[in-house]
């Protein structure tokens, strides 16, 4: 047990780093991806009322996506970078055409959130395990033997119990 | 047939209504005779609805235009059988199956309450009453599925195309199911608060009744994508529009309350997280109703104009409020003796699957409604779309694949890492060992290397528990292999359905992993007789054919496919002209392998140049996205089937609850 217990502050320290490392990885994702015509195609959203992405509208003659595409391809043809082009259509069309809220501002709430959630949940379920560990409510019985060693024949024996009811 | 529709919807109200007095006064009471008169009016009102919904479909199939429903959602020229599914093709028919659905249920649990759970049964049936109550008022008052037009139309509006396919013959229905059948838990946890009576009889004597919820909400989920995948064209099935959305977390929540609901069962932990859980579960229905027929937030789905918002947020606050209220009231009473002894231990992975389940599952909730709040705080309007979700979620799933392959193995209250060692070396190699393989195929995505690694490493550690399970079964009761290996699953259906749903779970994450990530799309214009490439594939066009019926036009292309230089088949992709409508629609055309699908889409014709313009996708694994739903299908056939233990548990669990005095007894014995 006192093996266990001096683990705690090391568990809870690994579970903030993975959290905060869920926190990070799609920033990462976002920041690391280069930019093509389906990128851009995927960061805008199409204005005829599909509600699908430029890239994905389903209205083969589509007023919108169908120009928006070639005009695009255009751009980045002519030497225009991803964000300049986005930009270009965000000037024209207004925020609602980004497929996804921008990170700056009260929109940076959208993408932390749920990370903070968890972020918080996980504080919270860790800080309960860990309480309920240090101070059982009831007196833990003696651990299971075949529980806490190896051994193919303890974990046999371990689900021979689990199942004996079964037979 | 409209006014006897629209007097039994009336009678069910009356019976519901005098349902929820006979089951609380009776209750309160203990009078037999009043509670058995309360399951006659459910019954009755059960009998009165299903009168109203057969009265609405004569309609249909007659084609009675001097309803208003009919003439808006079917015509002469549609066939027979979309003149059934129109049922729920529109707001009020949709309301009406809703409703049947829960006087179905409603029925079926007074049925099966009749002997047992005698003290919150009563209570339970009052609550979907209750619920009943709010769906039948508004079939009575406000959207009623049998108007009368002031003058009989000479033809009706005709069904929306994109809902005239065998898809959304059974998605709705199923998704309908799975949101209603919610209801069952939610009203045996509220009567659990209600009585007091705050062991575990709640949960085991709804147990299947959650399952079908979820067995309904994952089919419903399946069929929706797989309709969006055949008829929408895109050659996608999932696009974060905000009424996928809300199917998708009732799932999310269900999920965790399965889960969560084991460490009550085994160790009477988690009572206020589970009656928590599967409220959230029944509000989250609720949401998604509102969601749909509210228009607060556009989608491509359709009632979004209806103006039933404002009833359906106040029913969802007052539910919300009601049944928070029961559950801070009774709080005092949920305290469960705590016994906990390791991180390492199936208990503490099962909550960190919750974790990130509902981690997912607010997130969804708040992307969907984050441009709202956007709106209101900035006066911005704003688009949260598949980017945002695609990427907020993607770690997520992560987390929970690799929780799914490692909680099942760990140990109930601790594990030493000898154990966990020993248990997870084979698995854990073999993912690293896929991994490594994909690797050196020439795969470089980290998520897709890592989707993977866990995939394989879940699917080993499955493979593990199966074997362990026949080689317990064989030291005991020394059967052959096979015997062994159908008995384990036959005696401890489950824990190994259970197993197979994860199974097929794995399935469907690498088939959505693939198919996002290794998409390809080409867009070609040729003339007849003209070869274009895709993949592997040569695709030959070799003409269009035009036919045509009272309902549809129909120009269908011939492609042929080849591969290596041979004929592998024949693709006809189409276009659709629905005449009463006015409106086109694409059939498109998909063959489907294990190793990728073909999808394609007949975009445009020019009759001067004779070009025909072609949308090709060619999706990796896509197959086994529905594969895995199959084969979760099967798994949750096998978790629900009638179990001889189970029954004995859930008897010996009635039982000890009957000898055991509720937490408030007056509310009992007030006679």
């Amino acid at each position: 047990m006192s093996r266990l217990n001096s683990g705690r502050p090391l568990a809870r320290a690994a579970l903030l780093v993975a959290l905060a490392l869920a926190l990070a990885v799609p920033i990462a994702v976002r920041a690391a991806s280069t930019v093509t015509a389906q990128e851009v195609e995927e960061g805008l959203t199409c204005q005829c009322g599909c509600g699908l992405t430029v890239a994905n509208c389903n209205h083969p003659n589509c007023e919108f996506s169908v120009p928006a595409r070639d005009q695009i391809e255009a751009m980045l043809h002519r030497g225009m970078t991803g964000p300049q082009v986005i930009a270009f259509f965000r000037h024209k069309y207004g925020e609602k055409i980004l497929s996804a809220p921008t990170t700056t501002g009260f929109n940076l709430l959208a993408w932390v959130m749920p990370f903070a959630a968890l972020l918080g949940g996980g504080i919270f379920v860790a800080v309960a395990l860990g309480r309920w560990r240090a101070h059982p409510d009831i007196p833990a019985p003696a651990p299971e033997p075949n529980t806490a060693s190896g051994g193919d024949d303890e974990l046999r024996r371990r689900l021979e119990r689990d199942l004996r009811e079964g037979f | 047939m409209p006014l006897i529709g629209q007097l039994a919807l009336a009678l069910a109200l009356i019976l519901a209504v005098y349902s929820i007095i006979a089951n609380v006064v009776g209750a309160r009471r203990s009078i037999p005779t009043l509670l058995a008169s309360a399951r006659h009016a459910i019954w009755a009102y059960c009998a009165m609805v299903t009168v109203a919904v057969a009265a609405l479909v004569i309609s249909l199939l007659r084609s009675d235009f001097s309803l208003e429903y009919v003439a808006s959602y079917t015509s002469y020229s549609l066939p027979t059988f979309y003149k059934i599914t129109a049922l729920w093709g529109g707001q009020q028919g949709s309301l009406l199956l809703w409703t049947w659905l829960l006087s179905l249920f409603t029925a079926i649990a007074a049925f099966q309450n009749r002997r047992r759970n005698p003290e919150i049964a009563p209570y339970a049936l009052a609550t979907l009453a209750a619920v009943a109550i709010f769906f039948l008022g508004m079939l009575n008052f406000v959207t009623r599925p049998f108007d009368m037009l002031a003058a009989v139309a000479r033809d009706g509006q005709d069904l929306n195309p994109l809902l005239q396919n065998y898809w959304m013959a059974i998605h709705p229905p199923s998704l309908y199911t799975g949101y209603v059948s919610a209801s069952v838990p939610f009203a045996f946890a509220s009567g659990a608060l209600i009585t007091g009576r705050l062991d575990d009889a709640w949960i085991r004597s709804t147990r299947r009744w959650a399952i079908f919820s979820w067995f309904f909400l994952t089919l419903g989920n399946l069929f929706g994508a797989r309709w969006a995948y055949e008829v929408l064209g895109w050659g996608g099935y999932w696009a974060w529009d905000p009424v996928e959305n809300a199917a998708f977390m009732p799932w999310l929540v269900m999920t965790a309350y399965l889960h969560s609901v084991m460490i009550q069962e085994r160790k009477d932990m988690l009572k206020v997280w589970n009656l928590a859980l599967i409220g959230m579960a029944f509000g989250l229905t609720l949401f998604g109703t509102f969601i749909t027929r509210s228009g607060v937030i556009s989608s491509v789905h359709s009632f979004t104009q209806s103006g039933l918002g404002p009833y359906f947020l106040t029913f969802l606050i007052v539910v919300v409020a009601v049944y928070a209220a029961l559950l801070i009231w009774r709080l005092p009473k949920l305290r469960s003796p705590a016994e906990f002894e390791s991180y390492l231990s199936r208990e503490a992975a099962f909550l960190f699957n919750n974790l990130i389940l509902v981690g997912i599952a607010f997130a969804v909730f708040w992307g969907t409604l984050f441009p709202v709040l956007s709106e209101a705080v900035r006066g911005v309007k704003i688009t949260v779309g598949p980017p945002f979700f695609d990427t907020v979620n993607a770690p997520l799933a992560l987390g929970l694949i690799f929780l799914m392959g490692f909680g099942p193995l760990i140990a109930w209250r601790r594990s030493s890492l000898d154990s966990l060692a020993k248990t997870f070396a084979s698995p854990a190699i073999f993912g690293l060992v896929t991994g490594a393989c994909a690797f050196v195929a020439g795969l470089r995505q980290w998520y897709v290397l890592a989707a993977l690694s866990l995939g394989a490493f879940v699917l080993g550690t499955i493979v593990v528990e199966f074997r362990r399970g026949v080689g317990a079964r064989r030291h005991l009761v020394h059967e052959s292999a096979p015997a062994a290996l159908v008995n384990l699953v036959a005696k401890n259906n489950r824990r190994y359905g259970g197993y197979i749903i994860h199974i097929g779970v794995v399935m469907a994450f690498v088939g959505i992993v693939a198919s996002s990530f290794f998409r390809t799309e080409i867009k070609k214009s040729v003339h007849e007789g003209e070869f274009f490439q895709v993949g592997p594939y040569s695709l030959q066009y070799l003409g269009i054919e035009t036919t045509e019926t009272p309902h549809v036009e129909t120009s269908r292309a011939r492609i042929e496919v080849r591969r290596d230089g041979k004929p592998i088949a024949m693709m006809l992709p189409a276009k659709l002209f629905f005449k009463r409508n006015q409106q086109p629609a694409t059939a498109v055309a998909i063959r489907s392998t294990p190793a990728a699908d073909l999808y394609v889409v007949l975009a445009g014709m020019d009759d001067q140049t004779g070009l025909v313009t072609f949308q090709v996708f060619l999706t990796p694994l896509v197959f086994w996205l529905w594969a895995g739903g199959v084969v979760m299908a099967f798994g949750t056939v096998i978790a629900m089937w009638p179990n001889v233990r189970e029954r004995a548990a859930i008897a010996a669990s009635l039982r000890a609850a009957a000898e055991t005095p509720a937490v408030d007894e007056p509310l009992r014995r007030r006679a």
